[in-house]
């Protein structure tokens, strides 16, 4: 096996994996903005509002992720009357479908993280004069940051292997092209390179997201 | 003159009456310690002082003002004024431990009272000093005794210039060594003339450090007086046989 072949099969893998990337970083600078307004919604007083949040989120954790992303591509076109407005190309789609899923886990982990932060803290910004919203964003949302950033690094290593699901709307990523230099060629080594891709990208997330723990330990 | 009027204060959880009644008053400059046994209504009295309990009856007057008229509260931003002329100081200190404790004093003067920057900076460097932790500024929290962060917990009180502070229970939760420097701290406030309310335990600081000694029970206020006089002669059955079971 010569390194011109590695090299042959490695560069449409790469290609592929920009794919991967890009949904990656939508998927997840979309999905954790809107988890935590379901956060809130959850934990709203309005009931309908709450409601809404936690059915979102049972709906959401509830059904494959592989069913959403084919209802979002094949099922809403179907829809009568609407379905036609509703045709996103399919890559566009894919991307709505992993924020509106990550979304729901997203809102989950933020909730634990709120639960976590003791009464007092509420307490202690009330009595220093700290309006709602202030309180929330300087001594709450930090702390339930925190206390979620192990739980949101695990999330976003799933993320990075679940792009692969793309595979399922025909969106050519990492894998696929894996898989087409698999069966032209007859050889098991474009499985050996993607792997190691996926490897690097998430060893990249975790050195990240270990840092970033490193830097909010407040010690 | 009184800084703090309350009258027939009535408080419940569920079926739990918690304050029957509760009528006092607080002068300019009182020192007030708050005894009585576990569960007799002092914590919950205290906190309905600042609202972070709302009373189901009673009044309670701030400098005249109502922060709650015969169980009638005004609105919020009425409510937040009255309040912002006090200070709390809690059992936990709760501090906020994302921040360093120069942080912990400076982000309500910043974001709360929207003061300058080097008055800030100014004050918050001179409650430091003043509570013996200069050194401490950049530390965490987390890096802190139990002892050391109730005097910044109180230092982080005094930042909003207070007319009245309120003390829960401040050495409870603190090893029996450490309890002599946060009490310093508050006996230095008292000679400064500081008004202060303190739900205690120790009464070695009631007798020394406060001008008023109340003795709540069972949600009721049974009698207050000056220390001496207090511990020497208890009027009330109540608070004679309290005394003798914690002297």
């Amino acid at each position: 096996m010569s390194l011109d072949y590695l090299i042959t099969i490695t560069i449409p893998m790469l290609e592929g994996a920009q794919m991967t990337i890009l949904l990656f970083l939508i998927a997840i600078v979309l999905s954790i903005p809107l988890g935590f307004l379901i956060t809130l919604m959850a934990n709203s007083s309005i009931k309908g509002v709450a409601w809404f949040a936690h059915t979102y989120i049972y709906v959401m954790r509830g059904t494959p992720l592989l069913l959403q992303l084919l209802f979002i591509c094949f099922g809403l076109p179907l829809l009568p009357v609407v379905g036609e407005y509703l045709v996103m190309e399919r890559f566009t789609s894919a991307c709505v479908g992993f924020t509106l899923n990550y979304a729901a886990y997203f809102a989950e982990i933020f909730r634990g993280g709120l639960l976590s932060i003791d009464k007092g803290q509420y307490e202690a910004a009330q009595v220093l004069g700290f309006s709602k919203w202030q309180t929330y964003r300087k001594i709450i949302l930090p702390q339930m940051f925190r206390v979620a950033l192990p739980a949101v690094a695990n999330e976003s290593i799933t993320l990075v292997k679940d792009t692969a699901l793309l595979y399922a709307v025909a969106v050519p990523e990492l894998l696929h092209f894996a898989q087409t230099a698999v069966n032209r060629d007859f050889t098991i080594v474009p499985f050996f390179i993607a792997g190691v891709i996926y490897l690097l990208m998430t060893l990249i997330l975790t050195v990240f997201f270990k840092k970033l723990e490193k830097r909010l330990r407040f010690e | 003159m009184a800084i703090i009027q309350v009258s027939q204060l009535k408080k419940s959880f569920g079926s739990l009456e918690v304050l029957k009644n509760v009528s006092f008053e607080v002068a300019q400059n009182d020192v007030v310690a708050v005894i009585g046994p576990s569960g007799s209504g002092k914590s919950t009295m205290l906190r309905s002082l600042i609202h972070l309990e709302e009373v189901d009856g009673g009044s309670i007057r701030v400098h005249g003002e109502y922060l709650v008229k015969d169980g009638v509260y005004p609105g919020s931003q009425k409510i937040r004024q009255i309040t912002a002329r006090m200070g709390m100081v809690f059992q936990h200190f709760n501090l906020f431990p994302h921040l360093t404790v120069r942080e912990n004093l400076e982000i309500a003067p910043r974001i709360v009272k929207r003061e300058e920057e080097a008055q800030i900076r100014r004050r918050s460097a001179e409650l430091l000093e003043k509570v013996g932790l200069a050194q401490k500024a950049d530390a965490y929290p987390s890096r802190l005794s139990g002892g050391q962060k109730q005097r910044v917990a109180i230092a982080r009180a005094l930042m909003m210039k207070p007319d009245i502070l309120l003390f829960d229970e401040p050495t409870s939760a603190l090893d029996p060594e450490l309890t002599g420097e946060v009490l310093q701290v508050i006996k230095q406030l008292a000679q400064e003339q500081m008004t202060m309310i303190v739900v205690t335990h120790e009464m070695g600081f009631a007798r020394e450090v406060a001008n008023q000694v109340m003795f709540m029970d069972n949600g009721e206020f049974i009698e207050s007086g000056p220390p001496q006089e207090f511990f020497a002669n208890p009027r009330h059955e109540r608070t004679r046989a309290f005394l003798q079971r914690v002297l």
